[in-house]
């Protein structure tokens, strides 16, 4: 399925053969390509209803900018990829500037349902031949003001006097380690020739501390080689017509960082070279996670990205004119502000907003037509278009999304996110990293069966479907559900948790997980890889069946501890786990036994003997105070999952 | 007529193309420059835009000034030749309406108190309008190409021998002013480099290539350096109606420092830079780019936790300054409202 714009493909630029050009004929027209999708549901639930690229950065869509700076840099031609939601992709560019008959930049929008991964992308370039020659290669989200021209002209002298071994020139911008704008999941360190600026070595960090070198990068004959741990990685590549065919000759290569090391490994056998060139001036950088969200508006505006900054309006859009003031505050038209409002530094208020009185704001962005009541503390908040905020309401470095409603007296801790048209009831405190949205958690595990790599396990335990709000979460006059991990994930809980915004630089717990079900995704998941998964759910099923027989056979307690051990072994499950997962089970036993919800106390009565007759078996796994912690987490987390049975917790804690 | 839209189409292309590089501001237009490009398109816009009579086109082209304006105000020369051609057009107008130059000015009070309300609806065509106008604005282009040059025939009247001249960053008028000077005398130029952007570098290069003994300082020594300064001569970005200056960051500084050593303040700006707005807090001559240039990106963990802001322009109040020199020659500060109400018609002060 493709839906190319226009009848036909302008057939201007002399002949951009894939060979060398020659010196008299002036370079080809320089193309990008620009893939509006990203392949992973790093922004789930919001990206439910919007597609990542036509999120809001300071009122602007993601997209916007991409194209902006495709513009500036001088491409002619852009295509634009589009799996997800790309009937909406399609309109809004429409409706843009770049598809004016004015444009310098040619924008064609290809669509299609198949794409799965950056590869299936670059592979439908080689196979219908859209690249002529050098092309720019840059995801939907890239914010950046950089100029390619330097990078481009060094690219293809290489490829002009090296016989086109150089395949990719990769960009990437210096930044000491730390700083806000380095997305920790996307995190490199790579190793360099800085003579020629060849990558000899890529590698991502993945919050390790230590990392391994070959020596025989060191021992080659290239005598100055750089090892780099400074550079954020920008997501633009300037890439050759061999790129797409390398693409479709691998047909593994799913992302830029399998080819890359692919073509590192590769490199004696296929000859194929990797530049780099590094920016010190210019910004550039990607929204991945909702992280870099904050940290890329907030640099938006900081005038980082200038000349792409709020009132400058490159958009030519006329509800998006903003006047700029003192400490950066940019008030769109018609903006009303109460009696004793304070805009401090750092806000951006979209057209048609009303904010009421004795409000303090700060560090935000609001979108338009929003209305905001009295007394209202705004820090770190990104409101989006019509949200409604009433009086005394607190957001801080939290995220509500368009439409959305905020009642009287809520208090939105740091790392909320409320998704569209949610409405979250008053006096109601919402805890850190919450994530509320229309759809419930059930919803996404029924429409996204080829996503999930675990499809079918858990659909018989979530079969409860919550057709009513809860009250607790979201307020007496609330609308909206609590997003959640799918409960595969519990026993991973205590480890690094991948959440919606992304691994912070302080290594603080967050208190929601979500699911990363995606295929070709960019964060390496090296302990929540799919078949650990299933190995700890069948040792817990394993467990269970132990516990079952000894309590029908009324085996020793030595024997289960016997059996318990000799699972772990087959099963390769840490010390750690086996403690959570026993008393998980523990917990889980009595409600096995009946199938209707129990009330406390006969879930007591049930559960105090089976503590006591297994007492010994937790003696043997409880031998040091970290591991009595983990039993205490483990059970508090069992009893958050089931809420009726909090009276049960201060009896079964004995 | 096919012809005629693919003209329109073309000059939308042309005017888009030019708004957009005005927003983009990465290759630094000079005021110069962004004037001629302003005319020349204006000049096309009245040339093949579709208008019948004088009021039309007066509409048209502030519709367009108003967007080209809007794009980059901190280049108000492209406001000021807006304003310039709307003045033009009024002149011709009026010319061939049939009524004389003097009557048209509104100097006379009792013309302002007894006209009560202008009824000019410049609705009556004129075929030979189009024609004047543009070779009016012909006239005018000619007129901004010739102004540096006549800047710079002043220079041996201001510049004496063996006198030490101050001067701020890089600007193009006063480096033609002092090359001229330097042809018959011998003096010193003391360059400010003028931080963080230190364009001073670059005028002292140019400088001493003419044989001029240059000096680049930091900012900081303008203070310490200015009691044995002589005259301080600076170019600007913008001459504003009261007489204040939109120069540079770091000229204010300077300005200060004249005053407090009685050293005479000299502003070399062609008179397309005077503009007829007058200092407003909501006015936005300011231009606030990347932090970059102040506190580089790579400072890391610091960024998220302080406010960085990078001013590129400075206000400095008329009572520091003693003498503007442009191309009709000197004037006093206080004199540029008169100078003004030559320039521009007062219903165009607000586009």
């Amino acid at each position: 399925m493709m839906a190319a714009r226009g009848s036909g493909r302008r057939g201007a630029g002399s002949g951009g053969a894939r060979g060398p050009d020659p010196q008299e004929e002036p370079p080809p027209p320089l193309q990008a390509v620009l893939v509006a999708d990203s392949f992973n549901r790093r922004f789930f639930p919001v990206s439910k209803d919007r597609p990542r690229v036509l999120l809001p950065l300071a009122n602007v869509a993601m997209i916007d900018y991409t194209l902006e700076f495709l513009t500036a840099t001088g491409v002619e031609e852009t295509f634009v990829f589009c799996c997800w939601k790309s009937s909406e992709i399609k309109e809004h560019l429409h409706k843009s500037k770049w598809c004016r008959h004015t444009s310098p930049n040619k924008v064609r929008i290809v669509t299609s349902d198949l794409y799965r991964s950056l590869g299936d992308v670059l592979r439908d370039v080689d196979a219908k031949s859209l690249v002529r020659s050098d092309f720019l290669l840059v995801s939907g989200d890239v914010v950046s003001n950089i100029n390619v021209s330097a990078a481009l002209e060094e690219h293809r002298l290489r490829r002009k006097l090296d016989k086109n071994v150089s395949v990719m020139t990769m960009i990437f911008k210096e930044s000491s380690p730390g700083h806000r704008a380095r997305c920790q999941e996307d995190d490199i360190i790579l190793a360099m020739d800085s003579t020629t600026n060849r990558v000899l070595h890529y590698q991502r960090t993945q919050e390790l501390k230590r990392f391994r070198f070959p020596m025989s990068l060191f021992q080659s004959n290239i005598e100055t080689v750089e090892v780099r741990h400074d550079l954020l990685d920008c997501h633009i590549s300037i890439c050759s017509p061999q790129v797409a065919e390398l693409f479709t000759d691998n047909f593994d290569y799913q992302t830029r960082d399998d080819f890359v090391r692919g073509l590192l490994v590769n490199e004696e056998v296929l000859g194929n070279q990797i530049h780099m060139h590094v920016t010190a001036e210019e910004y550039g950088a990607r929204v991945s996670n909702l992280l870099m969200y904050e940290a890329v508006c907030s640099d938006i505006i900081r005038r980082w990205v200038y000349p792409m900054t709020p009132e400058i309006n490159f958009t030519d859009d006329e509800t998006q004119s903003y006047t700029h003031s003192k400490h950066n505050i940019y008030r769109g038209a018609e903006v009303s502000l109460g009696h004793g409002s304070v805009l401090d530094e750092n806000v951006l208020i979209g057209q048609g907003t009303v904010i009421g009185s004795n409000c303090s704001i700060t560090n935000s962005v609001i979108g338009q037509n929003c209305k905001i009541g009295d007394e209202v503390i705004l820090d770190g908040a990104f409101l989006w278009n019509g949200v409604h905020a009433a009086d005394h309401v607190e957001i801080r470095q939290s995220i509500v999304c368009d439409e959305a409603e905020v009642k009287e007296k809520v208090k939105l801790n740091p790392h909320c996110v409320l998704t569209s048209q949610v409405v979250v009831g008053p006096n109601i405190t919402l805890p850190e990293g919450t994530v509320i949205s229309l759809h419930s958690p059930d919803e996404e595990e029924e429409d996204d069966d080829e996503f999930s790599d675990d499809s079918g396990v858990n659909k018989e335990e979530n079969k409860v479907k919550l057709k009513g709000y809860n009250k607790a979460e979201v307020g007496s006059e609330g609308r909206g559900y609590l997003w959640k991990a799918d409960d595969e994930n519990e026993a991973d809980e205590e480890e690094q948790r991948q959440s919606l915004w992304g691994p912070t630089l302080n290594p603080e717990e967050e208190s929601e997980t979500e699911s990363d079900l995606s295929l070709g995704s960019e964060q390496p998941d090296s302990r929540t890889a799919s078949p650990q998964l299933d190995d700890i759910k069948v040792f817990q099923n394993e467990v269970l069946g132990t516990l079952q027989r000894g309590e029908e056979e009324n085996i020793s307690c030595a024997n289960l501890v016997l059996e318990i051990n000799s699972l772990k072994y087959a099963y390769n499950i840490g010390l750690k786990e086996v403690m959570q997962v026993l008393s998980k089970v523990v917990m889980e036993f009595p409600l096995q036994q009946l199938d209707t919800e129990l009330n406390p106390q006969h879930y007591c009565v049930m559960l105090i003997p089976l503590l006591k007759k297994w007492s010994p078996v937790f003696k043997n796994y409880i031998k040091r105070a970290s591991d009595h912690l983990d039993a205490l987490s483990a059970i508090e987390e069992f009893f958050l999952e089931h809420d009726g049975l909090h009276t049960s917790i201060a009896k079964a804690s004995d | 007529m096919p012809g005629a839209a693919e003209k329109e189409s073309e000059l939308s292309e042309r005017i888009e193309a030019f708004v957009a590089r005005l927003k983009r501001g990465g290759e630094r237009l000079s005021s110069e420059e962004a004037a001629r490009q302003t005319v020349g398109l204006l000049r096309k816009i009245i040339g093949h835009g579709r208008w019948g009579s004088a009021g039309e086109l007066m509409a048209l082209i502030r519709k367009e000034g108003k967007r080209m304006t809007a794009a980059q105000p901190s280049e108000t020369t492209v406001g000021n030749m807006v304003r310039r051609v709307l003045k033009i057009i009024r002149e011709e107008y009026g010319r061939l309406h049939g009524r004389s130059e003097e009557s048209d000015q509104q100097e006379s009070l009792h013309k302002l108190l007894t006209s009560g309300g202008l009824s000019e609806d410049f609705n009556t065509p004129y075929p030979p309008l189009r024609a004047n106008v543009i070779e009016a604005i012909s006239e005018l282009l000619i007129e901004l190409e010739g102004t540096t040059d006549n800047i710079a025939m002043q220079a041996l009247e201001h510049i004496h021998s063996n006198e030490v001249i101050m001067t701020i960053g890089y600007s193009r008028t006063v480096e033609a002013f002092l090359k001229e000077a330097a042809r018959k005398r011998k003096f010193h130029v003391i360059v400010a480099e003028c931080a963080p952007f230190c364009q001073g570098h670059e005028m002292a290069v140019r400088l001493s290539k003419e044989e001029i003994e240059t000096t680049v300082m930091s900012d900081a020594a303008i203070f310490a350096v200015m009691s044995r300064v002589n005259k301080v001569i600076i170019g600007t970005k913008t001459i504003l109606a009261n007489g204040a200056l939109i120069a540079v960051s770091g000229t204010h500084t300077l300005a200060l420092a004249a005053k407090h050593h009685s050293t005479p303040l000299i502003v070399c700006a062609p008179m397309f830079k005077l503009s007829p707005q007058f200092p407003n807090e909501e006015d936005s001559f300011y231009k606030f780019v990347s932090p970059q240039e102040v506190l580089p990106f790579t400072e890391g963990e610091i960024l998220s936790k302080i406010n960085v802001h990078c001013p590129v322009f400075d206000y400095v109040p008329p009572e520091l300054i003693t003498l503007f020199i442009s191309n009709i020659g000197g004037n006093a500060p206080s004199y540029i409202y008169r100078l003004m109400s030559e320039l521009y018609h007062p219903d165009d002060h607000e586009l």
